[in-house]
């Protein structure tokens, strides 16, 4: 929609505006910074607790080494703060909008409502979470020994995106759900419950469980293919397959939305 | 294109299907297995036409439809049957190019950012609207110095008075000059000086940029004060749409004279208007007079009755 009418406002340009002001925003609040600096530590810290139960019994876990999973363990916590700072966010205040009837603000605006509703806001400390997934990450890539070249690099930020792209889509579908179903509150709890299971690589999940958490909850395209990416566990059939499902919740996902508006301007008062 | 209308409406209806489910556990486990609606007509044949400049009351109580019709025209409801029009175009697709020109103010919501300063939330209005950097800062210290707001655009929103985020709402919709203004209640909960101040805003920016203006209001005066056209609008109807001062020439029938006597007593006689000046008369003829007002009854009164009655006469 956004490149078709040239009326429409940049969607780039839209979100870099709101980014800005954003995070100009919450760093005046620095305390915040150091609580959820220590949020993330304590996580990480109730995970690394959990590993080495893991690992107090056995030597792999699905194919997995220790060090493997550590660095599963901090894609997971890198991740989980990608979402909670500008997805989650985001996609709860649609939820409360529709319920209170302030979406409608959204709607008077000449922007591509989707994009709008997608930008407005961001939780700049919770990137802490990012941060410090990355130095488990980075400590377990040590540990695995080897080097990374520039294109694993790349290649796990290709699949990462991709990842999160699905994920962000996934939300926009629990959203675009509130249009129907005015009580969501419990969503958002009902994710970070479902985002847990993503600490460890899908793979070792029963059946069911495993397709769940790829198709149903996109996790494995958001953790588990970028571990393997930095894990040389990665084959070309994953990549194609978490591709062609972010092209197909994109799609999926803004048509829902669009439903969910029709059906917001039809029956709502 | 001068002679355009700026609101077209014909035959306007819009009708909202309401579950109806009786109280009780019974009736409550009964409407999850078969849920029974019943269609209300919020909007029932709504036709209207209003031209550039015009500054439009629309007056009724709750529920009748005002906040509904305002809802249809800024695209954000679709009409069940009927047509309407803003600019030329129609706002249920939400085109681009009218809603740049229009804007909503909705007295009990606000949509600048809670924890931000305004000035802030005006630079993200900037962006949405893509306003020339000039003109934004032209447009927003005018309107910041209209509204006497001053250093208070730097204050997180959540630390203003209610009335101080009004003004800063109107500030944040206005920011893009737009031709269309709809507002709906813009003075709710507001004491009386700050509902004075918005409304001398509201005139003079009609004033100043000749923009079109539709106000639900439940305050007669903001309606006294703004407008010399209102369109009264009951059940979903309209009742009456025409001069106010026509309002209460057509519905009330009594007017009160009220005269002061030397003694300091007060005397008030309603007379219908026909013999107005046969009940003055034999007032100032009985009594020693100092002063005396002829007025229509207040316009709240006349309202009342016109909905009392539930149609026009």
């Amino acid at each position: 929609m956004a490149a078709r009418d040239p009326h429409r406002t940049g969607a780039v340009r839209l979100a870099a505006t709101f980014l800005r002001i954003g995070v100009m925003n919450e760093v005046q609040y620095r305390i915040n910074f150091f609580i959820q600096l220590v949020q993330s530590l304590l996580t990480i810290a109730t995970g690394l607790v959990a590993l080495s139960l893991v690992f107090a019994h056995t030597d792999e876990l699905a194919g997995w080494t220790r060090p493997q999973l550590l660095a599963v363990m901090g894609v997971f916590t890198m991740v989980g703060g990608l979402i909670r700072s500008v997805i989650q966010p985001n996609m709860q205040r649609v939820v409360e909008d529709v319920r209170e009837g302030r979406l409608d603000f959204a709607l008077t605006k000449p922007a591509d409502a989707q994009v709008l509703v997608s930008v407005r806001d961001v939780r700049f400390w919770q990137l802490t979470d990012f941060l410090v997934g990355l130095v488990v990450l980075v400590v377990a890539l040590v540990q695995i020994g080897g080097s990374l070249s520039a294109r694993d690099v790349a290649v796990f930020a290709g699949v990462l995106l991709v990842g999160l792209v699905a994920v962000y889509c996934f939300w926009l579908l629990l959203a675009s759900a509130s249009f129907w179903l005015v009580r969501m509150n419990e969503v958002q709890e009902l994710f970070d419950g479902v985002y847990r299971a993503g600490q460890y690589p899908v793979g070792i999940y029963p059946g069911w469980l495993k397709y769940g958490l790829t198709f149903l909850v996109p996790l494995a395209f958001a953790i588990t293919v970028p571990s393997e990416a930095v894990t040389g566990r990665l084959t070309w059939q994953a990549v194609a397959v978490a591709a062609g499902s972010a092209v197909v919740l994109i799609v999926l996902s803004r048509w829902c939305w669009q439903r969910g508006l029709r059906r917001y301007g039809g029956a709502s008062s | 294109m001068p002679n355009d209308p700026v609101v077209l409406v014909d035959d306007l209806r819009k009708v909202f299907k309401v579950p109806v489910r009786e109280a009780g556990l019974k009736a409550s486990l009964k409407s999850l297995l078969h849920r029974e609606t019943r269609d209300v007509a919020a909007v029932d044949g709504v036709s209207l036409r209003i031209d550039a400049g015009e500054v439009v009351g629309f007056l009724g109580p709750n529920g009748a439809g005002k906040t509904t019709t305002l809802k249809m025209l800024a695209g954000l409801l679709h009409p069940t049957s009927g047509t309407c029009r803003v600019l030329g175009h129609e706002p249920k697709g939400r085109p681009a190019e009218l809603l740049r020109q229009i804007t909503l103010v909705m007295g009990n919501r606000n949509q600048l950012q809670w924890d931000l300063p305004a000035l802030d939330s005006f630079e993200l209005n900037r962006a949405i609207y893509r306003i020339p950097r000039p003109d934004f800062l032209r447009i927003r210290d005018e309107l910041v110095e209209l509204l006497d707001l001053g250093d208070l655009v730097t204050k997180p929103v959540r630390n203003l008075s209610l009335g101080e985020r009004m003004k800063m709402e109107i500030v944040g919709s206005l920011l893009h000059q737009p031709k269309v203004l709809f507002l709906d209640e813009p003075t709710i909960g507001l004491d009386i000086t700050m509902q004075k101040r918005i409304r001398t805003f509201i005139a003079e920016y009609n004033q100043r940029y000749g923009a079109t203006v539709m106000l639900t209001s439940h305050y007669m005066a903001d309606v006294q004060a703004l407008c010399k056209r209102v369109i009264v609008i009951h059940h979903g109807r309209i009742l009456f749409d025409g001069e106010l001062a026509s309002l209460s020439d057509r519905f009330s029938l009594d007017k009160t004279v009220t005269v002061r006597l030397a003694d300091g007593e007060e005397i008030k006689v309603n007379a219908p208007r026909g013999d107005i000046a046969a009940a003055t008369g034999r007032l100032l003829a009985e009594n020693d007079v100092v002063d005396l007002t002829i007025e229509d009854p207040p316009i709240d009164d006349v309202i009342e009755r016109l909905f009392a009655s539930g149609s026009a006469p």
